[in-house]
């Protein structure tokens, strides 16, 4: 599903390149569930905007199902985020104007999925996640656990075929992160749906079926769980 | 998804309501001084608008010199009415015209009776000849265009007038008597016809239309003229250029005629750039082109550029505060960009936003211009209306365009700046690399304190004028002086200065208020200077209370007095001799030599606005060399019980002219009409400074909260390292101080050009002042620290820990 060859990624500053990511080669395919692990500042982060195409490489080169996506004009990217990606943020990153449902819909209303099939779809997703009865309120009226799964039902809205997510349960306490974490593994087996986390805890990459560790840039073990 | 953009747009404007009330009421002052000025133009623009047979109409103007208020040649619109003949006889498309009285401001309208009721005065009472409804198509509710002025005393009525004289438009065939002035016997007429008062103002405007006979005619003595009106209709589209070029030729030639049946030399007529000049304007021009006054346009122009600043300021006020605003949206965009949202859709969210911004403010507008229309109505003398407009679609066309202008000025950089967000930056939580627009912001901040301290600097330097003009000595003495407006005549003059309390009764043909002026060419020592004549009565300069500089005024003890005595102002003494008590001089006219000599020289008395200098003048009791006359009675009181002497007058008045109510004014009146304009015009730049700086304020305060929050962990961090307070809101200050004070060094040139064209306007101003300059800088800065201070003052006394905690 994603194909990553020699990805290099740097900043040059009076003439002094400072690399963030330098080498990466790697495949994932469909149906895995990957943890990518390192200390702060390894440049996770950056592999995975680079994965969620919100950066784009230095060098090196990027196929997505099969497609070349190393860099990308702004509607084919577009096409990709309603259909194909779903991302999940340590902040939940929640539209605080919107109430839950809102918050879930809007994904939908840019695919241009119809009214009923909308209505349902989030029916469902609500009812999955347990959340029916806060389907008018606000984020900031909700606890972190809660946000992060409106966050999660808002990626899984237009059914992608992966999840990019960025410490998921960093802003969480470690009951609410077990359940998120559940969530994911579910979502995985039960779904098929693809998982790519990037995390700082041992524990919650036991959950995947992979573990890529980065220091300084350069990808140093591939684990398969 | 509009739906929901809508709900949004609606939720964030619930969050930051004040910031909302301030854009959205602001942008409704704005808009409603804007609407206003639009009603105004509408008004102006649908003069003669109520037939689409007036497009062939043309008035007939005329380029003479007699009675214009600076003695030279003008185009004027009170023609020779001979004109009328010469153009139906020489254009062939001519296929009525019609001679029609010119209005005079000063008239107070005619005395109407009708049996058995009293007289009553009214208005804009004109005579014409038969073929004036020809040329004018107005719709008859009684009575037909054929029949209504076809035989010499019939009168034409407004259904209004027809109302209000015999309470019922059915009213052909009666009779009322009309009194032109107040020895006129009076004149029977019969009732012809009852015109509707048309949808749209009129240059010709009437209450009544009469045909008294007089201008069926034209004098018989080729020396003689009436001024008049003359308006043409023609048939079909002329080309107005050969048109005019016709109508040149024939006047040469009409004029070449005369003078030779009047042996006066056409070559010694036109000289020293005295030309000829006949030519014919449409009449859907004519308003917008007076002939000797501004026209609206040039009046409009200060107040155009005036509510377009303002409009330009609440926009400003919307601009910078959307973008100040857009750190608390930059996450929203960065999330729906990797929902799937493109730029165009948010864009369009954006726009929306502002849409429904607009929108609220453009219907608090729609009330706000309901509920300041009287007030507008009565300051400038109109009656705009809203939803009585004739043009009310064209203007709710004009609003939605307005909307569309002000929506796309106020939203379209805000949203492009937010919808260019970068979505990674801001959803790192790293908003500052996101930020744009702070310079944009500061130029606005900038234009916006420009036009306010220009403001500002204008009201000082009106004001100081306006103080300038007020106590400026006019030459004359205005108090206990009231001016009759009727003919002077020496039996009812003898009658009223028996009144006790009366001290002095006169004639002049020079007074504030009505000046009549005549131009004459005097020799003196071989030097032809061109002065301006005026016919007084003997006593009037006394009952003026002019001035003596040198030698005497004019006295019945001196028998040379109703001779050849004149005396001068000291305009004309400038331009005669310094001396010039004593001297004489000579007046050719009609080959005839009359020599006057100069008995005394009076200081300038102001009989105009302060924006014409004096004319320089001879007054004379003498009838030598000719006299004018004009409805001016001067009576001076030597007591201020002024009322009960008023009503002796008027008892008098009574005994003498049953048939005709007098009229008068005092003379503070009279200057107060003079001052009116410029009054009204500061009143105006007061009311809009006031809201412009009110509206740059409210902003700058706003937009300092934006600061001082997005500040917050500078603040924080200052904090912890041990700045003190006053430092951190020195620190916010700063920075709007230095755009506060680069905006002073903009305004003060622009402020100094604006005023001075302005104040050159005047023939008698005040010299360019420093003061109000110094104040506006002063108080700009005052006021900016204040604002920004409160803002600052929170920031800085808040607690680091939070801060700091947040981030």
């Amino acid at each position: 599903m994603i194909e990553l060859k020699n990805i290099e990624k740097y900043y040059a500053n009076k003439g002094v390149k400072s690399y963030i990511l330098r080498h990466v080669t790697t495949t994932i395919k469909q149906g895995e569930f990957v943890s990518i692990m390192g200390p702060s500042g390894a440049g996770k982060s950056t592999l995975l905007n680079i994965l969620g195409m919100l950066e784009e490489p230095t060098y090196g080169t990027y196929e997505f199902m099969g497609e070349n996506v190393t860099s990308l004009n702004e509607r084919k990217r577009i096409e990709l985020y309603r259909n194909h990606i779903g991302f999940v943020f340590q902040a939940y990153h929640l539209i605080d104007e919107m109430t839950v449902y809102e918050n879930i819909e809007a994904p939908l209303l840019y695919k241009k999925v119809g009214s009923a099939e909308r209505a349902s779809r989030i029916a469902n997703l609500l009812d999955r996640f347990n959340i029916v009865a806060k389907k008018d309120l606000f984020p900031n009226q909700l606890s972190g656990g809660q946000q992060q799964l409106v966050g999660i039902a808002r990626a899984l809205a237009a059914q992608p075929s992966i999840i990019l997510a960025d410490e998921p349960t960093g802003n969480l306490q470690s009951a609410q992160a077990e359940e998120i974490m559940q969530l994911f593994q579910k979502l995985n087996k039960e779904d098929g749906i693809t998982i790519i986390q990037v995390t700082h805890s041992e524990k919650n990459a036991e959950y995947g079926n992979r573990i890529l560790h980065i220091a300084d840039g350069v990808v140093k073990g591939d684990v398969q769980v | 998804m509009f739906k929901l953009n809508l709900k949004i747009a609606w939720r964030n404007l619930w969050k930051n309501k004040v910031y909302a009330a301030i854009n959205i009421g602001g942008l409704a002052l704005g808009l409603t001084a804007f609407v206003l000025m639009l009603l105004y133009i509408n008004h102006e623009e649908s003069f003669d608008s109520w037939s689409p047979d007036l497009k062939n109409v043309y008035q007939i103007r005329e380029k003479h010199d007699f009675f214009t208020p600076d003695n030279k040649e003008h185009w004027q619109d009170a023609v020779d009415s001979r004109m009328a003949a010469l153009v139906k006889e020489n254009i062939p498309q001519a296929i009525a015209v019609t001679r029609v009285d010119q209005e005079w401001d000063w008239n107070s309208g005619y005395s109407v009776k009708v049996e058995h009721a009293d007289p009553v005065m009214i208005q804009k009472v004109k005579d014409a000849d038969s073929s004036f409804f020809s040329v004018f198509d107005h719709q008859f509710i009684q009575g037909n265009t054929e029949t209504a002025l076809k035989s010499p005393k019939s009168i034409v009525l407004k259904e209004s007038i027809a109302l209000k004289l015999f309470g019922t438009t059915k009213v052909l065939g009666k009779t009322l008597k009309l009194v032109i002035w107040r020895n006129d016997p009076g004149q029977q007429l019969t009732v012809t016809g009852v015109v509707k008062e048309p949808q749209t103002p009129q240059t010709v405007g009437f209450n009544a239309i009469v045909r008294t006979g007089e201008k069926d005619k034209d004098p018989d003595n080729i020396t003689a003229k009436h001024y008049c009106q003359v308006y043409a209709k023609m048939y079909g589209d002329l080309d107005s250029v050969s048109l005019n070029k016709t109508l040149q030729q024939v006047y040469v030639k009409a004029k070449k005629a005369s003078f030779a049946k009047q042996k006066i030399n056409y070559n010694d007529y036109y000289k020293d750039g005295k030309k000829p000049g006949l030519r014919a304007l449409q009449l859907s021009e004519v308003h917008a082109n007076p002939a000797i006054q501004l026209s609206w346009k040039d009046k409009l122009k200060p107040i155009v550029g005036i509510s377009i600043f303002l409009l330009l300021v609440s926009v400003i006020n919307f601009v910078n505060l959307a973008t100040a605003q857009s750190v608390n949206r930059a996450k929203e965009v960065g999330v729906k960009k990797v929902l799937g949202s493109n730029k165009h859709q948010l864009l369009t969210q954006f726009l929306l936003e502002s849409a429904l911004q607009s929108v609220v403010a453009l219907f608090l507008c729609v009330v706000l211009v309901e509920v300041v229309l009287p007030a507008f109505n009565q300051h400038f003398n109109v009656t705009l209306s809203f939803w009585h407009n004739p043009r009310l679609l064209l203007m709710i066309f004009e609003l939605v365009m307005l909307f569309f202008i002000v929506t796309l000025l106020a939203g379209f950089y805000p949203s492009w700046v937010l919808s260019n967000y970068n979505p990674v930056s801001v959803l790192k939580g790293n908003y500052a690399n996101g930020l744009k627009g702070t310079a944009i912001r500061n130029v606005l901040v900038v234009f916006q304190f420009v036009i306010s301290v220009t403001f500002i600097i204008a009201i000082g330097v009106m004001y100081q004028q306006t103080k300038y003009v007020s106590n400026k000595d006019l030459g004359f003495d205005k108090g206990n002086l009231i001016n009759i407006r009727t003919n002077y005549e020496e039996k009812f003059a003898e009658r009223l200065r028996k009144i006790p309390g009366v001290k002095y009764i006169a004639t002049t043909t020079q007074v504030m208020g009505n000046a009549f002026n005549i131009p004459e060419e005097i020799t003196y020592k071989d030097n032809n200077i061109a002065l301006n004549t005026v016919t007084v009565s003997m006593d009037a300069l006394q009952a003026l209370g002019v001035k003596i500089m040198q030698g005497r005024i004019f006295a019945k003890e001196y028998k040379q007095d109703t001779v050849n005595a004149v005396v001068i102002n000291e305009s004309a003494a400038k331009l005669i001799d310094k001396n010039p008590v004593g001297k004489l001089y000579d007046v050719k006219s009609n080959k005839e030599k009359y020599t006057f000599q100069i008995v005394g020289v009076i200081k300038d008395y102001h009989n105009e606005g302060f924006d014409k200098a004096v004319l320089p003048t001879i007054y004379k009791v003498t009838h030598l060399g000719g006299m004018s006359t004009t409805n001016n009675v001067l009576v001076r009181f030597d007591s201020e019980n002024s009322a009960q002497i008023i009503r002796k007058i008027e008892a008098e008045w009574k005994v003498a002219y049953p048939n005709y109510p007098m009229s008068y004014v005092t003379m503070n009146d009279s200057l107060n009409k003079v001052l009116e304009e410029n009054n009204r015009f500061m009143n105006m730049i007061v009311l809009f400074s006031t809201i412009s700086v009110s509206l740059s304020l409210l902003g700058l305060f706003a937009l300092s909260t934006f600061v001082a929050k997005r500040r917050t962990k500078e603040v924080a961090v200052r904090k912890v390292l041990g700045a003190a307070n006053y430092e951190i809101i020195h620190l916010l200050n700063r920075s709007f101080l230095i755009l506060v004070i680069i905006a002073n060094v903009i305004s003060w040139p622009i402020a100094y050009i604006l005023i001075k064209k302005w104040l050159d306007a005047f023939a008698y101003r005040i010299d360019m002042p420093v003061l109000p300059f110094i104040v506006a800088t002063v108080v700009s800065i005052t006021i900016a620290i204040l604002t920004v201070s409160i803002q600052a003052k929170r920031a800085a006394t808040m607690d680091p820990v939070t801060a700091l905690k947040y981030e």
